[in-house]
């Protein structure tokens, strides 16, 4: 009786696994509204592949994104158009009271100088970066909405919010999201962080631009990034070899996976990331634990290294670094004074990833030793 | 000595109307209590009257959340009293027989290999994981109790299932992402927070269906207060009830840890409340005061965990805790006393 | 005959490996049955297999005809209940509470007593004596009430045999008495047949209707209580060397002072024993005459004193013992007469005494003083 128990128990968590929501990541496709209606232009993208927007007559776009999901945005006092697919959520313009989660659209949104189009955060306001956002949320325009798996519902619901912007971080307490869903408000989830080319991620600033209409203002700010890319790109890889990581407080290394935004970033400034072959490209994880021995052998003769303080905090000097762990001692890159730490809040600056891509050129390729503050990075000494 | 049969009675009767009595405020409270403010007037006309953001809050997030509390902590209140009598035990509660590891397990397996490769489950999926991980977690128990017929050697096995399967779920750790661990820890940490309808029609039918067989056993199990040999020797099949102890306690913690992840002390800390104030171990009684008593716990600590700090909440494992380990120490401590 | 409880063939151990083997019982309805034997030797472990709380290792138990393997709990129940000895530790019950979960068996699916139920439980209570304990929180109530508590509960399942495992042990001599005597009735007026095992021998004797011993690897002896209660039986099962039963009263004695006597006692009627404690406790030898062999002395004596000079019952004292007695009060140095008066048939141990102060013995008043 016990091995009839045991089998069917087996069956059913194999049925359960089973009936998970198949997604393919990556790439957008179905973008077609299912009445009919021809698109009339869409909008040109350069680096970003996981969204889309799609423009058609009347005002009328429609945004899609590489976890299926789709969004038509319809234009003030227009109606929704009849025939469409069941899947595409309406939002009506001007959209407003947004719920936003994801930390790195923040920027965006006040690059954009869009931030009145918010009512409520997922994050306190002393952990923002943008000085716009803190002071907003210290005057009360936008309120603190409990963390993004435990939001505070009724504050939500009561505000008359109808968007919430989240981050990937959802998908694991998928609950939430579906009371979100359930009280009527529209959930949408940012991808940006699944871009594999770090101007991708800056280019997202045109699609919160489409959500509000802004456009222009999106475009001119991403020809600018460009153009810090292409400076950088513009001269040849150093040879120079450097490693991106921390410490965590068990003691391992935790560095980049290979081929991740922030190692492109380094390739793009003309460095080469240290680990060649670090993790798995089809999952999503974007961070490696490295076991010590593996890490020493392979870090120690970085020529740079950059220490990713955004997790646990900024150094203050080289002591410091070092009293994480002793091994660093021996490295090539400490012993020849080119350790730089980057400021804490590097992965909320989205907008300015062009420019970053450019400090890390010049890291690599200047040899003032009086240079010791970048716009991004400051040199460990 | 008819004065004391009197005295005895009337004790058991004040007690559970001012435990009903409880109860009713609570349910108020909590119905009447959240983030948003309003009046009682408008809190009753959107509740009865006509829609409005009132009443999608009181109908859409507090009804169901409320709801929720009764019934899990009603579960979690019996599972615990259905061990500490198998077992006689003060300190056994729903998860010493190791079904929280197991979920926690499951639900790990889930977060990691599916949406660490980036596809997305529906919170059926992750409910549905836990409570298979338990209920797989109290297969391995009931195997192991065929087995070990001891019931004191049962505690212990499941307690080392426990580990073995926090072990595994550490090791499935190893591989996952920040998302999945930071994820992982805040389910573990247990929450009644975004309940639908969907989850509380489910839970209703598994708790009062298992509650109800519950009640259908208090004659054997008023005949196991008497240790297992005296239960045998008056005609109890005690191999049946063991299996059918294991399995309604099992089920009632696995569906507080599927839908709410595991909340611990009530199950623990109610059982003790509840025979002090009735002052009775009569399992007629105790049972269904049992049930009352977690509804009120529960209530009472979510209460308190979603409105002292809002819009943060805080861990409802921690409250519970601060309110259910003083009344362990002292259930232990008088046991002490006496022997 | 037929027989309402019996075994073919029993044996019984702890995970398969036989402690006792081949047991018969064959016990009437009505019968009391007692085991007996030393610590260790195997009787709870018989019990337990009776009771099927273990599970035996071979044979078969029947009561009348049917096999207890072929019943369930719940039938066994119907005819049987216990009384173990393990302590217990019950949660907030009271005595009567304990009483009811003997109603297990009749009562319904919630386990509601009916009206019958509860007259049976106060019955039960009443005959045992704890009726006024009924409100008493179980555990807060002394071993020997507890007991009978437990034996209430027992008796109200209403069994046809009831087994009882050293349900004395914890017991005063009051309580183990009143158990015992209940046990009696038990079994005279109502039918009920028991089993159990005690330590106090001369209980055993006294309750008993028949006798297993318990020692080794099977039954030494079974047989009824007169057959079982002899001297070198008893000696034999308990190992006995340092002492000495009798089973005339089922009394003990220590044992007897080692050495050459030199202290003559004369007594009769009683009036010796004391003294013949006192010396023993002393470890002084002694001799002892003349005593008539019906006499009470006599028994006590016969265990103790180095030597004993006897007469017929009702006889005058013989020149033959006289004479015996005169002999050997010239080998000690020290008399004691417990004697204060004389009859026709003891007349002569006034001379004997006579004869002893003659002879230059110190005379002792109190024993206590050697």
């Amino acid at each position: 009786m016990d091995l009839k128990r045991f089998l069917s128990l087996a069956l059913c968590a194999l049925f359960l696994f089973s009936m998970v929501g198949c997604t393919e990541s990556a790439h957008v496709n179905r973008r077609d509204l299912g009445n009919g209606w021809e698109i009339e232009s869409s909008m040109p993208l350069q680096y970003a592949t996981q969204f889309s927007v799609d423009y058609y007559a009347g005002g009328y776009k429609l945004i899609c994104l590489s976890d299926n999901s789709r969004f038509l945005i319809v234009p003030e006092d227009a109606e929704a158009p009849a025939g469409i697919d069941k899947d595409i959520t309406i939002l009506h313009q001007p959209i407003q009271n947004i719920y936003l989660v994801a930390t790195s659209a923040m920027c965006l949104f006040d690059a954009l100088d869009a931030l009145d189009a918010i009512s409520l955060s997922g994050t306190k306001a002393e952990n923002w970066y943008s000085e716009n956002a803190r002071s907003a949320m210290e005057n009360g325009k936008i309120l603190y909405a409990g963390k993004y798996s435990e939001p505070d519902y009724e504050l939500i619901l009561s505000s008359g919010c109808e968007l919430a912007i989240e981050s990937t971080m959802i998908s694991h307490a998928p609950e939430v999201k579906e009371k979100l869903l359930d009280l009527g408000i529209s959930v949408l989830i940012d991808q940006s962080s699944y871009e594999k080319h770090p101007l991708g991620r800056t280019e997202w600033i045109k699609f919160y631009a489409a959500l509000l209409n802004k456009e222009s203002n999106a475009e001119a700010l991403f020809v600018d990034q460009v153009g810090f890319l292409n400076e950088a790109a513009a001269q040849e890889n150093t040879g120079k070899t450097v490693a991106f990581f921390y410490i965590s407080t068990s003691g391992y290394a935790v560095a980049r996976k290979s081929g991740d935004y922030v190692t492109k970033m380094i390739e793009l400034a003309g460095g080469n990331y240290i680990f060649s072959d670090l993790g798995d490209p089809e999952t999503a994880t974007s961070m490696v634990t490295l076991e010590m021995e593996k890490f020493y052998a392979t870090a120690k003769d970085a020529d740079f290294i950059i220490y990713n303080s955004t997790i646990s905090g900024e150094l203050k000097n080289l002591d410091e670094l070092i009293a994480k762990n002793e091994l660093l001692r021996d490295f090539k890159a400490v012993q020849n004074g080119n350790v730089w730490c980057t400021n804490q809040n590097l992965f909320q600056e989205t907008t300015q990833l062009g420019r970053m891509i450019l400090d890390i050129n010049r890291m690599l390729v200047q040899d003032d030793p009086t240079v010791t503050r970048l716009n991004f990075l400051y040199k460990l000494q | 000595m008819e004065s004391i049969e009197i005295k005895r009675r009337a004790r058991i009767w004040i007690v559970f109307i001012a435990l009903l009595a409880a109860f009713f405020i609570l349910v108020s409270l909590n119905v009447m209590l959240g983030s948003v403010q309003s009046s009682i007037s408008d809190t009753l006309s959107a509740l009865f009257g006509r829609g409005g953001d009132m009443a999608d809050i009181l109908w859409k997030i507090r009804l169901p959340r409320m709801l929720a509390c009764v019934l899990l902590g009603g579960a979690l209140a019996l599972s615990g009293f259905l061990l500490q009598t198998f077992f006689n035990n003060p300190i056994a509660g729903p998860y010493v027989l190791g079904i929280s590891s197991g979920a926690k397990l499951t639900v790990a397996l889930v977060m990691v290999l599916v949406l660490g490769a980036h596809k997305s489950v529906g919170s059926v999926v992750l409910i549905g994981a836990a409570f298979v991980g338990a209920m797989i977690s109290m297969g391995f128990v009931l195997l192991i109790s065929q087995i070990i017929r001891r019931s004191a050697m049962l505690i212990v096995s499941g307690v080392m299932l426990g580990y073995i399967f926090s072990a595994i779920t550490d090791f499935i750790i190893t591989f996952a992402d920040d998302a999945s661990i930071v994820n992982l820890h805040n389910w573990s940490r247990g929450s009644f927070s975004g309940i639908s309808w969907d989850n509380v029609r489910v839970m209703a039918v598994v708790v009062i269906v298992t509650s109800c067989l519950v009640f259908l056993l208090s004659k054997p199990i008023g005949a196991f207060q008497l240790g297992e040999s005296y239960a045998k020797s008056v005609g109890v099949n005690v191999g049946a009830f063991r299996v059918a102890l294991v399995l309604l306690s099992s089920v009632l913690s696995a569906c507080v840890t599927a839908f709410a992840g595991p909340i611990s002390f009530v199950g623990i800390a109610v059982p003790h409340i509840v025979k002090a104030l009735l002052k009775t171990s009569r399992p007629l009684l105790v049972i269904p005061v049992c049930f009352l008593g977690g509804a009120i716990f529960c209530l009472g600590c979510d209460l308190i965990a979603r409105t002292l700090f809002a819009p943060l909440e805080l861990s409802i494992s921690s409250v519970t805790a601060v309110f259910g380990a003083p009344v362990v120490i002292t259930a232990l401590l008088k046991k002490r006393a006496r022997s | 005959m037929d027989y309402f409880f019996s075994t073919k063939q029993l044996t019984v151990g702890y995970n398969g490996t036989p402690l006792i083997r081949d047991i018969e019982i064959r016990l009437q309805k009505g019968r009391i049955l007692t085991l007996i034997g030393p610590n260790g030797a195997g009787k709870s472990t018989i019990l337990m297999s009776i009771t099927r709380q273990l599970k035996s290792i071979a044979g078969t138990i029947y009561i009348g005809d049917r096999s207890i393997e072929e019943m369930t709990n719940r039938d066994l129940s119907h005819h049987l209940s216990v009384v173990l000895t393990e302590r217990l530790r019950t949660e907030l019950m009271t005595c009567e509470e304990i009483v009811e979960t003997g109603r297990y068996p009749y009562t319904g699916m919630l386990g509601i007593l009916s009206a019958a139920d509860k007259a049976a439980v106060r019955e039960a209570m009443k005959l045992v004596n704890v009726a006024d304990l009924k409100d008493r929180d179980f555990m807060c109530i002394s071993d020997g009430q507890r007991q009978r508590v437990l034996l209430a509960r027992a008796i109200c399942q209403q069994p046809e045999i009831l087994v009882l495992d050293e349900p004395t042990s914890y017991l005063d001599i009051r309580y183990e008495l009143e158990l015992l005597d209940i046990l009696r009735d038990m079994a005279e007026e109502r039918g009920i047949t028991i089993i159990l095992s005690l330590h106090n021998l001369s209980l055993a004797q006294r309750v008993s209707d028949d006798v297993m011993c318990v020692k080794g690897e099977t039954i030494s002896h079974y047989g009824s209580a007169e057959e079982i209660f002899q001297r070198n039986l008893i000696h034999e099962l308990y190992g006995l060397t340092d002492g000495s039963y009798n089973p005339v009263f089922g009394s003990v004695e220590m044992k007897r002072p080692p050495g050459t006597p030199h202290v003559f006692v004369i007594a009769g009627g009683g009036t010796g024993i004391e003294a013949y404690r006192t010396l023993q406790k002393k470890r002084i030898p002694f001799i002892t005459g003349v005593l008539h062999e019906n006499d009470i002395d006599y028994q006590v004596a016969h265990d103790i004193a180095s030597c004993v000079i006897s007469e017929h019952g009702f006889c005058p004292i013989t020149d033959s013992s006289y004479q015996q007695a005169l002999e050997k009060l010239h080998t000690c140095d020290t008399v004691v007469n417990c004697l204060v008066e004389y009859g026709e048939i003891n007349a002569r141990n006034r001379e004997l005494f006579e004869q002893a102060r003659l002879l230059g013995c110190k005379v002792v008043e109190n024993v206590a003083t050697l």
